[in-house]
C-alpha cells in the first residue's frame, strides 16, 4: 500500500466515523433514556427514545442488505463478466433494471399496500388485525397497521424489489469504471478471468460497489420515511408522532448517503 | 502450453531445425461478417525483430493479437487456419491460455502499467503463475532488480520502487511494461505500436532497448512509422486489406519492393 494513499484513506474513514460519533453524541440523552432507563420500548413519546425507530431501521436494512444488495451484486457480476454481449438476458435485465430504477420510490410502498392488503378482510382472516384495531369508536372499519409485523415485512419485501435494481446498476457501473487497459494488461500476463477479477477489478471497484449498496439502502429508507404519511412501516411500538420517525428514517438515509459519497470519493483516488 | 511443448521446442532447437518462432498457415479471421484476415501464411524467425507495416485497418493488430489469442476475448470472432507458436498449434485443445500468454508477452500502444507500485508491477505476472508466498523477499528483490536492469530503468527507479507505476513518465511506463514481461521468461514479445504515445527521445530509448533484447527474445512489432520499421527490424511484413502482400528482409522490402502495392506504400504514394 502506498503511504500517502493510506493516509488519505484513514482521513476519509476517520471523517465518516466522526460523523457517526457526532450523531450518537447528539442523541445520547435519548439513547440512554431508551436503552438504559426504559429498556422496554414505549409508545409514549415523552419517555421513549430513538431505540424503537433504530430497530425499525435495522429491520429494514438487514434484509435489504442481505437479499437485495448481495443478489444485486452477484447479478451485476454475472452480467458484466460472464454473460455474452449478444445474450438476450443482458438486454432483458438491463431494460428492466432501467425501468425499475426510474419508478418513484413512493409508488413501491403504495403498490405493496394495494396489492397485498387491499382487502382488510384478508388481514382479519389471518389474524393480523385484532377487532379492536379494526373498528374505531364510531364503528367504521379502519386498518391500523402500526403494530402489524406482517405488513412491515411485506413492505420490506417491496423495498427489496426496489433496492435490487439500484444495486445492480451501481455495481455494473463500478465494474465498467475499471479501465479496459488494466484488464487487458492483466490478461496478457496470463491471468485467468478469476485472477483478473480478484486481483485487479474487484479491489479497484470495491469502494464504488459498497457506495452503490449504501445508495440502494438509503433509497429504501427514504421511501420508508415517505410512507409514514400513509402508514408507519415499523413493528415495534415507538413514538406515535410522524415527525419523530420521519426524522429517524431520513436520518438513516442521510447517513448512508454520506458514507456512499465518501466511498465514491475514495474510489476516485484509484484512477 | 504444456511442458511437452517445451521439450519438443528444445529438441527441435538442438536438432537445428527450429528457425521459426511463429508459423501460420491459411489464417482467416472474421469479426462477425467482416473478414479481417485473408489466407495469411507467415513465418517469423526466431530471435529477430520483425515489423508489420501497412495502412490502418489492414489487419496488422488483428494478426498480432491472434498470436496470444487475446482476440477471442472480444466475442463474435471466428478464426480458421493454423497458428504454430514454438512448434505447437495454439488452437489445440491441450493448450492452456495462461501458459500461452506467459510464453508470448504483449506490449500495447499506450503504456498500461497496473495502478500499483513499480515493484508489484514487475512481480505481478510471476505472482499469478506461482503459489502464494512461494518467493522470499530476497528472491523477489533480485527479480525486480534484474528486470529493471535489463530495460535500463534500475538506475532511475531504484529509489522509487514503492511509487505508483501510473505516476511515472510515459517512456518509463512503457519500459516498465516490457520489464514486467521478463520475469515470466517469454520467448516472444508482441508490440502493438509501442512508441506511438512516446516522444522522439522515448521512442529512441525503446528502440535501443528492443535491439539490446533481440536475440534473447523474438520481437514482432506493429508500426505506422516506416522509419522505425527500417531502423529496428531485420524482416518486414507488408499487409493490405487483410492480406499479406510481401514479407522480406527490411532493406530489400524498402529498396526493391516486388509488389506494386508495397512500392506504393513504402514510397509513400499511398497511406
Amino acid at each position: 500500500m502506498i503511504r500517502s494513499e493510506l493516509r488519505k484513506k484513514i482521513a476519509l474513514q476517520g471523517g465518516a466515523v466522526i460523523i457517526v460519533g457526532a450523531v450518537f453524541v447528539f442523541f445520547w440523552n435519548d439513547l440512554r433514556k431508551t436503552a438504559v432507563v426504559h429498556i422496554q420500548t414505549s409508545s409514549t413519546s415523552r419517555i421513549s427514545g430513538i431505540l424503537p425507530s433504530l430497530i425499525s431501521d435495522l429491520n429494514l436494512i438487514l434484509p435489504i442488505s442481505l437479499l437485495a444488495v448481495l443478489s444485486g451484486v452477484v447479478c451485476a457480476f454475472y452480467l458484466e463478466e460472464w454473460c455474452p454481449a449478444t445474450s438476450w438476458i443482458r438486454g432483458f435485465i438491463g431494460s428492466q433494471v432501467n425501468f425499475l430504477t426510474e419508478i418513484p420510490s413512493l409508488l413501491y410502498g403504495l403498490l405493496a399496500i394495494m396489492v397485498l392488503f387491499s382487502d382488510p378482510g384478508v388481514l382479519k382472516e389471518i389474524g393480523a388485525l385484532s377487532p379492536a384495531q379494526n373498528v374505531n369508536e364510531s364503528g367504521v372499519e379502519v386498518a391500523l397497521f402500526e403494530r402489524n409485523t406482517l405488513v412491515f415485512y411485506a413492505e420490506t419485501l417491496i423495498f427489496i424489489l426496489m433496492a435490487m435494481p439500484i444495486a445492480i446498476k451501481t455495481t455494473q457501473e463500478a465494474l465498467r469504471s475499471v479501465a479496459t487497459p488494466i484488464r487487458e494488461s492483466t490478461y496478457v500476463l496470463g491471468a485467468t478471468q478469476w485472477q483478473v477479477l480478484t486481483k485487479q477489478v474487484v479491489p479497484l471497484a470495491f469502494p464504488k460497489i459498497l457506495a452503490g449498496g449504501c445508495r440502494s439502502m438509503s433509497r429504501a429508507l427514504a421511501a420508508a420515511a415517505l410512507l409514514i404519511g400513509i402508514h408507519i412501516p415499523s413493528h415495534t411500538p415507538g413514538p406515535r408522532g410522524i415527525p419523530d420517525r420521519f426524522v429517524l428514517f431520513l436520518g438513516g438515509a442521510l447517513l448512508l448517503s454520506t458514507i456512499s459519497s465518501f466511498l465514491t470519493v475514495e474510489s476516485g483516488t484509484h484512477k | 502450453m504444456v511442458s511437452a511443448v517445451r521439450n519438443r521446442t528444445y529438441r527441435r532447437r538442438i536438432d537445428g531445425i527450429m528457425n521459426y518462432s511463429i508459423e501460420t498457415e491459411n489464417l482467416n479471421l472474421w469479426y462477425g461478417d467482416f473478414q479481417a484476415l485473408i489466407d495469411v501464411s507467415v513465418r517469423i524467425r526466431d530471435g529477430q525483430i520483425t515489423s508489420l507495416i501497412g495502412p490502418s485497418g489492414c489487419g496488422k493488430s488483428t494478426l498480432l493479437r491472434c498470436f496470444n489469442r487475446v482476440n477471442e476475448r472480444y466475442g463474435n470472432v471466428t478464426t480458421k487456419g493454423k497458428i504454430e507458436i514454438l512448434g505447437k498449434n495454439i488452437y489445440d485443445t491441450d493448450v492452456s491460455l495462461p501458459e500461452l500468454r506467459k510464453a508470448v508477452g504483449m506490449v500495447f500502444q499506450r503504456p498500461n502499467p497496473l495502478p500499483i507500485s513499480v515493484y508489484e508491477n514487475i512481480l505481478f505476472g510471476l505472482r499469478i503463475h506461482s503459489p502464494i508466498r512461494s518467493m522470499t523477499r530476497t528472491e523477489s528483490d533480485q527479480i525486480v532488480e534484474e528486470a529493471l536492469t535489463s530495460v535500463f530503468l534500475w538506475e532511475d527507479l531504484k529509489d522509487k520502487l514503492k511509487v505508483r507505476a501510473t505516476s511515472l513518465q510515459l517512456e518509463q511506463q512503457q519500459k516498465l511494461c516490457i520489464a514486467r514481461l521478463l520475469p515470466l521468461k517469454p520467448k516472444i514479445i508482441l508490440m502493438d505500436e509501442p512508441c506511438s504515445a512516446l516522444d522522439a527521445k522515448g521512442t529512441l530509448a525503446v528502440e535501443e532497448l528492443m535491439e539490446a533484447l533481440a536475440g534473447t527474445y523474438t520481437f514482432l512489432i506493429v508500426t505506422h512509422n516506416m522509419a522505425q520499421a527500417r531502423r529496428v527490424s531485420t524482416e518486414c511484413i507488408y499487409m493490405f486489406l487483410g492480406e499479406l502482400i510481401e514479407h522480406r528482409e527490411t532493406q530489400a522490402l524498402f529498396e526493391t519492393p516486388q509488389h506494386p502495392k508495397t512500392a506504393d506504400y513504402v514510397q509513400m504514394r499511398y497511406g
